[in-house]
């Protein structure tokens, strides 16, 4: 009884702190392989493995998150995780963790508000789920939920004082996936994101084939492998400067390192070799020793040449390139100056020198250059919660039990999907989507075309067109303007592929000379034509897409 | 004499036949696919666990749960309720997904995909790492060197993946 007694204090004592923020709430950031989740008041967050651990060792016992610190003999783990290529699919295995993280044992609700992050386009399965659980299951008084990304971008906004409509890009490389997205008044500018099906999985993975095949077979260790990676690995400054150092022989190759692999007796994790260290020696004798050379650079080099293992995808730099320039013109020289690298794979040495030096090379050389990597990219997505809390009118953003109770799923979820994305962003989206199929139109008796390239003409000339196009600061009125601009835009398109698909007919008509505006009109579309030359359909026959 | 001689020459030609089995394009890619699949597998081996046969005694999930007893006894449900209410697969759920945007033309988890690079692929040697010029005949895997090339030979090539 005693006992009982002391608990509850001590539980009394945790929320106190808590008051002295108008809203205190527990922000979550779930990724597919750790959770950030904490209260908004503290610092850092805790970070917990998203997953269940099984070990060879101890048959009668499941690892849940960060449990696995307990676990004596981490050799052979087996892994079950929630989420399939970055969403959640196993809700067998998510359900047991966030119960444990939302314990006592972590972080509790305790009836407050709770901020969740989701990937982007998390499918409407998914999100039925989330809410099931955390509004019936979970019975949290509201709740909001967004991309990890946006938070992001608020944190930035918040310590460099900048205005909320600083164009900003956010590169984001986590465990499943590589996400680029550029931000524009604010909103996620969604024909400028980027996917690159790279992550942290994929990288350890391949360590673990390379080493399997030229050392141990260490098939079965993904757990160690991935400690190696997070201690050896790096990013090239030059790979082929370091593949001729990685191929030198004795002292001059300064780049082969021994790494005492673990034995789970001595040494719970292992660590690179250190020849002058004589105190470990005696214990080293006995430890299996792998010795990395040209792995530790080749394996992170995946994400920027993602083409060396065969994957028909471009580079995380170039990736980025490509997503400015699908920007309207006017932010792109913006955006370059506010390049955001986040998520666990930033960890590697040389990321951020290696991506500045990427896009310093392939962006135009007036333009200003800046790459921002924060001092924890795998928590400053979390961090960025706190921020969010201190945006003007928060809780009416909020979604409460009642309200989900009322409106079920479907409303409220397009409430979160739409604040970021505002309503600007939808007309966009399917502004851009009309703008395809009508260009398709116009081009169906051409066969020339693959998917993707008359997306790419259309923002070309699209960009082209808005330029001309005067801008307002509002964002409402701006995308006002852009959608007036965007029907100019479609008239000429359908002009100009007339010009296109029949240059005679067209002469023939300037000859009978019948009407004078008509000409008129015609001269006019000829120089528009001149001017975009390249994107004429009949210069390019396979498209321009990739040569921008 | 005669039979000697046929035998000979009949198995000198078997030998020629098997000496280069080539590898068609589409067995290779089908080769490529695997190894792009094994890259994204969460385990290489199977449960460790599987043979367990679950009994009441071993601690279950739900047995850490008595501090949230806020929570009305009603909604409480079991992980199997959501994995069955929730059983989609990643690919039905792009599928689903997918015919959605279409249907209000918005912009979906497919769209974002990265282009192919137009810069040209370099080339690592599968065995040392280090760049790797030549081709092997018969499975196209890179290799750099007469050395690699053995290896290669006699530890992959053609023998895991089929």
């Amino acid at each position: 009884m005693f006992k009982s007694k002391r608990r509850r204090t001590s539980g009394a004592m945790d929320s106190k702190p808590a008051k002295k923020e108008s809203i205190e709430a527990i922000i979550v950031d779930s990724g597919a392989y750790s959770i950030k989740a904490g209260l908004s008041s503290i610092k850092k967050p805790n970070v917990i493995p998203n997953c269940i651990m099984k070990a060879k060792s101890e048959r009668k016992r499941l690892f849940l998150g960060n449990q696995i610190n307990d676990c004596r003999d981490c050799s052979g783990l087996y892994f079950l995780l929630p989420c399939e290529k970055g969403y959640i699919t196993k809700w067998d295995v998510q359900k047991p963790v966030w119960d444990y993280v939302f314990s006592h044992n972590v972080c509790p609700i305790n009836e407050k508000p709770v901020i969740m992050t989701q990937p982007l386009f998390n499918f409407k399965s998914i999100q039925d789920c989330m809410d099931e659980i955390f509004f019936e299951e979970y019975e949290v008084p509201s709740m909001f939920r967004l991309n990890p990304t946006d938070l992001g971008r608020l944190k930035y906004i918040e310590d460099n004082n900048f205005t909320q409509d600083v164009p900003c890009i956010i590169v984001d490389t986590g465990y499943s996936f590589t996400n680029i997205i550029p931000y524009i008044n604010g909103n996620k500018y969604l024909r400028g994101i980027r996917r690159l099906n790279v992550g942290g999985k994929l990288l350890t993975n391949h360590m673990k084939d390379i080493i399997s095949y030229r050392q141990y077979n260490v098939m079965e260790e993904t757990f160690v492998i991935n400690q190696v990676k997070e201690d050896t690995c790096y990013v090239a400054k030059n790979i082929l400067e370091e593949l001729k150092v990685a191929a030198k022989s004795g002292s001059e190759n300064t780049i082969v390192k021994n790494y005492v692999l673990p034995d789970f007796n001595n040494i719970r994790r292992g660590y690179i070799q250190d020849s002058s260290d004589l105190s470990r020696k005696e214990y080293e004798d006995n430890c299996q020793i792998l010795r990395l050379n040209n792995e530790r650079f080749i394996v992170p080099e995946i994400l920027f040449h993602p083409s060396d293992i065969g994957m028909k995808c471009m580079g995380i730099a170039e990736a980025v390139v490509k997503s400015i320039y699908s920007c309207p013109n006017e932010y792109q020289e913006e955006l370059c100056k506010h390049i955001i690298l986040i998520g666990g794979n930033c960890n590697f040495p040389g990321f951020k020198e290696r991506m500045y030096n990427e896009l310093r090379s392939q962006l135009p050389h007036s333009w200003q250059v800046h790459v921002f990597q924060p001092k924890n990219p795998v928590s400053y997505n979390w961090e960025g919660g706190s921020s969010l809390l201190k945006v003007p009118d928060f809780k009416t953003y909020m979604v409460t039990k009642a309200e989900y109770e009322e409106l079920g799923s479907t409303i409220i979820q397009q409430r979160f999907n739409t604040w970021m994305i505002d309503n600007s962003e939808i007309k966009e989206e399917t502004r851009e989507k009309e703008e395809i199929l009508s260009y398709l139109d116009n081009l169906k008796d051409k066969s020339v075309f693959g998917k993707q390239e008359p997306g790419e003409n259309v923002s070309k000339t699209d960009s082209d067109e808005s330029d001309t196009n005067i801008q307002t600061s509002d964002g409402n009125m701006n995308n006002t303007g852009q959608n007036v601009s965007d029907e100019n835009n479609q008239d000429s398109l359908c002009h100009n592929s007339e010009t296109d698909i029949g240059s005679k007919l067209k002469k023939t008509q300037l000859k009978t000379n019948e009407n004078a505006t008509e000409t008129l009109d015609e001269f006019y579309l000829e120089e528009e034509e001149c001017e975009d030359l390249r994107n004429s359909v009949d210069l390019f026959p396979l498209g321009n897409g990739s040569y921008l | 004499m005669t039979i000697s001689k046929s035998t000979l020459r009949g198995s000198n030609r078997i030998k020629e036949n098997d000496k280069r089995r080539i590898v068609d394009e589409t067995s290779r890619k089908r080769r490529h696919r695997k190894i792009m699949e094994l890259l994204e597998s969460d385990n290489y081996h199977d449960d460790p666990h599987a043979d367990l046969v679950m009994s009441k005694k071993i601690p279950k999930f739900d047995d850490n749960l008595e501090h949230r007893n806020t929570r009305t006894k009603k909604k409480e449900r079991t992980t199997e309720y959501y994995q069955f209410k929730y059983r989609k697969n990643f690919q039905q759920l792009v599928d689903e997904d997918r015919a959605e945007a279409e249907l209000n033309k918005r912009v979906s988890y497919m769209d974002i995909q990265c282009e192919e690079s137009p810069l040209p692929p370099r080339h690592f040697c599968a065995v040392c790492g280090f760049l790797g010029q030549y081709n092997c005949l018969s499975c196209g895997t890179r290799y750099c060197s007469i050395r690699c090339m053995d290896t290669h030979m006699d530890t992959r090539c053609l023998k895991w993946a089929a």
